[in-house]
């Protein structure tokens, strides 16, 4: 995996602030990002992520592999899994999905229950999907890191932002080097590519 | 609110509006009072479209003063969709309108002798009611159009669209907002055509030269008011996440955990799921010159509601809320925001419920009447209803019915009601309550006051099963006590964390009322109010048998995680023993 990922071009652009919310439907779709694994959530969140505690507090529900989650100690991030991140939630429901909350036992058949606490260390991928306020708070950072990409997913992406999304890009850089706007819009800069890893700048 | 205004619609010459004491009906507001009225007065195995139902209307405990959040009111009857008791509750200025005006409800009775429409006019010099045919099948914002240029822009509304004229068991009743649209509804339970069988089209309400309801104790009620907005505020849920993105924010939630009913509830993720979420929505609705935050009635603080504009900027709807983003959304394979925006505007103007319609299409879909996923199919269907077609009689009358029209095993309902967005095999303890609700499948029947709080039912063991029967038994009771108030339930957040808001909402009634009302006295009026409408059930012959979800939940696995409905029958039973 990481020899594929290291041969990967690297796209990054630098835009405005203004632009965070065009990364909406990715952030909720989920982006999915090279990082060590075969940790606890906890440690995953405050190490290789580097939230702050406080800001972890704030992130009322977590979710792994589709399931919610109660104990962040007690849950191991592997390669490959899927992670949710949401803020506090409406209604009855939004209440069960909290972690540890007292209507747990409501979805209780659906909760993460980890198998091993044991799991292999290493380098892997894992796909983080960010909603409501959390997309905010951490998509920035995420977007900085970068996220790994189908280059026609990327290129569908970018395809779909009106004009002043460009107005809005003070740079193109492929691999370290400033490249033009033009050839990425038109498909040139990333071609015989079928994985990039895309960063942005906010 | 000290009268009841009754208003006998088969009377000789037309229908007469009497005023008179409260009586025994006292010190009752909100669902309480609209529950009370029907289990005492209305014979329970009555037709509810005929003269022995009642169409109750009742603002809450504290609609008409400053209170915040305190606009809900309450719509009650024997329903027609589920034969059972029946109250759904709306926003919109009504509540608070009709309480200034001093009433703590309104009884529609008996049948119209004619055929005539009729309209009620209230202000503070009394009651006018006329004849006016020339209203007959005009859908709600229409009808709500020719109030205003007849009565002014001071009014507020209540009324019916076609659905409840033809007396459909998916009618709702529209209630009016801030802006005098018809955008919020009594929806579930074909409350509209209940008031459709009155032959009252629309009650317009004008509380010109009337005060605000004064309290008892007007000092204590402003400092308890003042720390109730305070701790509505800090919360997160009602300070940050409901204004910013609205009850919508669940569709990511309940598609992420594999809850999200999809394909008539076949599966529980959605594809299209991010593209009609909360948080699409608000981007959508900020970037057309809308609104994502916005109250549906004056004082509401927490301001879950928005308004949605179509591509040039005009504006559509209101904001639409999770549940119907989700009927006419992912249950029916749509991912067209701007197409479920326009279904929630035909269910407002034609006066439908959307949980009830967008779980019919998802039927009708299954039927082979049309794709999942066809949005402009899905709009024909509602102009079906609108229009009364054969068809549209057929859908108009809800899940179970059109289920059965067109042999479809599966109408995920309970006691002929609708299911909403929450598949009960993935959130097993909201099945306890969709089961057990003396209402039919209704997601807001528990789902208010935590029994930590309110110190009912002992101390629930959540990681056991049957913890999940008691968390229900708890919610429910709290629930029916909230109703009662008139407070909007999304209070609930708020008061469920941080004793010190509940306390708050307790110091308001009291100070209001010149009562020493504590928690455990909250917990005897829910009790109390369930207590009345499982009375009511049980004499129209509603048994256990009826306490149950569709079996097919109980033997067909959901898929991604598989699970089954496997909270026993006799676990369920026990919901109502205290
Ligand atoms: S929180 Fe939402 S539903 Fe409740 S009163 Fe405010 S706008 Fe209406």
């Amino acid at each position: 995996m990481n020899d594929i990922a290291d041969k990967c071009p690297q796209l990054g652009l630098v835009l405005s602030g203004a632009m965070l919310p065009r990364f909406f439907l990715l952030f909720q779709q989920g982006v999915t990002i090279r990082a060590r694994v075969g940790c606890s959530l906890k440690a995953f969140l405050l190490e290789e992520l580097a939230i702050r505690q406080d800001a972890v507090d704030k992130i009322q529900s977590m979710f792994l592999d589709g399931r919610p989650v109660d104990d962040l100690d007690a849950t191991m991030v592997r390669d490959g899994s899927v992670l949710a991140l949401s803020a506090a939630l409406p209604g009855l429901v939004g209440a069960t999905m909290r972690r540890g909350g007292r209507y747990a036992s409501f979805r209780q058949t659906i909760s993460y229950h980890e198998e091993k606490l044991q799991c292999a260390a290493g380098n892997g991928r894992v796909r983080i999907k960010l909603f409501n306020l959390i997309m905010r708070e951490l998509g920035p950072g995420l977007l900085h890191r970068g996220v790994f990409m189908r280059t026609s997913d990327l290129m569908n992406f970018l395809s779909g932002q009106a004009e002043d999304f460009w107005q809005e890009c003070r740079e193109v850089i492929l691999d370290g080097m400033p490249s033009d706007a033009g050839r990425l819009k038109d498909g040139t800069l990333l071609s015989g590519h079928q994985k990039v890893i895309f960063s942005a700048t906010l | 609110m000290d009268k009841i205004l009754r208003i006998d619609v088969g009377a000789e010459g037309g229908p007469k509006a009497t005023a008179g004491a409260m009586g025994e009906y006292a010190g009752f507001a909100g669902r309480a009072l609209t529950s009370a009225i029907v289990s005492k007065e209305v014979p329970p195995l009555c037709h509810a479209l005929g003269a022995e139902n009642k169409l109750v209307i009742a603002p809450g405990m504290l609609s008409g003063t400053t209170g915040a959040m305190s606009g809900r009111i309450s719509v009650g009857c024997k329903s027609p969709l589920t034969g059972g008791i029946k109250e759904a509750n709306a926003g919109g200025q009504p509540s608070q309108v009709l309480a200034r005006l001093g009433y703590g409800a309104i009884v529609l009775e008996g049948k119209p002798k004619g055929d005539d429409l009729y309209k009620v006019f209230i202000n503070k010099d009394g009651v006018r009611i006329a004849a006016d045919n020339s209203l007959k099948m005009l859908p709600n914002y229409d009808l709500v159009a020719k109030m205003k240029a007849e009565y002014g822009d001071k009014i507020a509304c209540i009324s019916i669209g076609p659905a409840g004229e033809m007396k459909m068991s998916a009618a709702s009743i529209a209630c009016t907002d801030m802006e005098l649209r018809p955008t919020r509804h009594a929806g579930r339970g074909g409350v509209g055509a209940v008031m459709g069988s009155k032959g009252i089209k629309v009650i317009v309400l004008d509380d010109t030269g009337m005060q605000m309801r004064a309290p008892k104790d007007p000092e204590k009620f402003k400092e308890a008011n003042k720390r109730f907005i305070e701790g509505l505020k800090k919360h997160p849920v009602t300070g940050q996440g409901l204004p910013a993105y609205g009850t919508n924010v669940l569709t990511n939630i309940l598609n992420e955990v594999g809850g999200y009913p999809t394909y008539n509830f076949r599966q529980g993720r959605f594809d299209g799921a991010a593209k009609i979420s909360g948080e699409t929505q608000a981007e959508t609705e900020t970037k057309r010159g809308g609104l994502a935050t916005h109250g549906c009635h004056r004082g509401c603080v927490i301001q879950c509601s928005g308004t949605y504009h179509d591509k040039d900027g005009h504006y559509l709807t209101k904001q639409p809320e999770y549940e119907t983003v989700w009927a006419h959304g992912g249950n029916c394979g749509i991912s067209d925001l701007d197409g479920i925006a326009m279904l929630d505007f035909l269910d407002d103007n034609y006066g439908l419920d959307t949980i009830e319609m967008g779980a019919t299409i998802g039927v009708a879909m299954e039927a082979g009447l049309a794709k999942f996923g066809d949005v402009e199919a899905a709009i024909k269907l509602v102009h079906e209803v609108g229009k009364g077609t054969h068809l549209g009689r057929i859908l108009g009358n809800g899940t179970a019915f059109t289920a059965k029209a067109f042999g479809v095993e599966h109408a995920p309902v309970v006691k002929g009601q609708a299911m909403p967005a929450y598949d009960p095999r993935a959130v097993q303890g909201v099945g306890v309550t969709y089961a057990t609700s003396p209402m039919g499948a209704d997601h807001t029947a528990g789902y208010a006051v935590a029994q930590n709080v309110l110190k009912v039912g002992g101390d629930v063991n959540a990681l056991k099963p049957e913890g999940q029967v008691e968390l229900s038994r708890n919610l429910q009771i709290a629930t029916a006590a909230i109703d009662s108030t008139g407070m909007c339930l999304f209070i609930a957040f708020a008061v469920l964390d941080q004793p010190e808001t509940f306390q708050a909402l307790l110091d308001m009634l009291n100070a209001f009322y010149g009562l020493s009302l504590t928690g455990d006295g909250v917990t005897d009026l829910g009790k109390k109010v369930l207590s009345m409408e499982r009375d009511f059930n049980a004499r129209a012959g509603f048994t256990a048998q009826q306490d149950r979800l569709p079996r097919y939940f109980k033997m067909e696995k959901f898929a991604p995680h598989n699970v089954t409905f496997d909270v026993k029958d006799e676990d369920l039973d026990k919901v109502f023993n205290w």
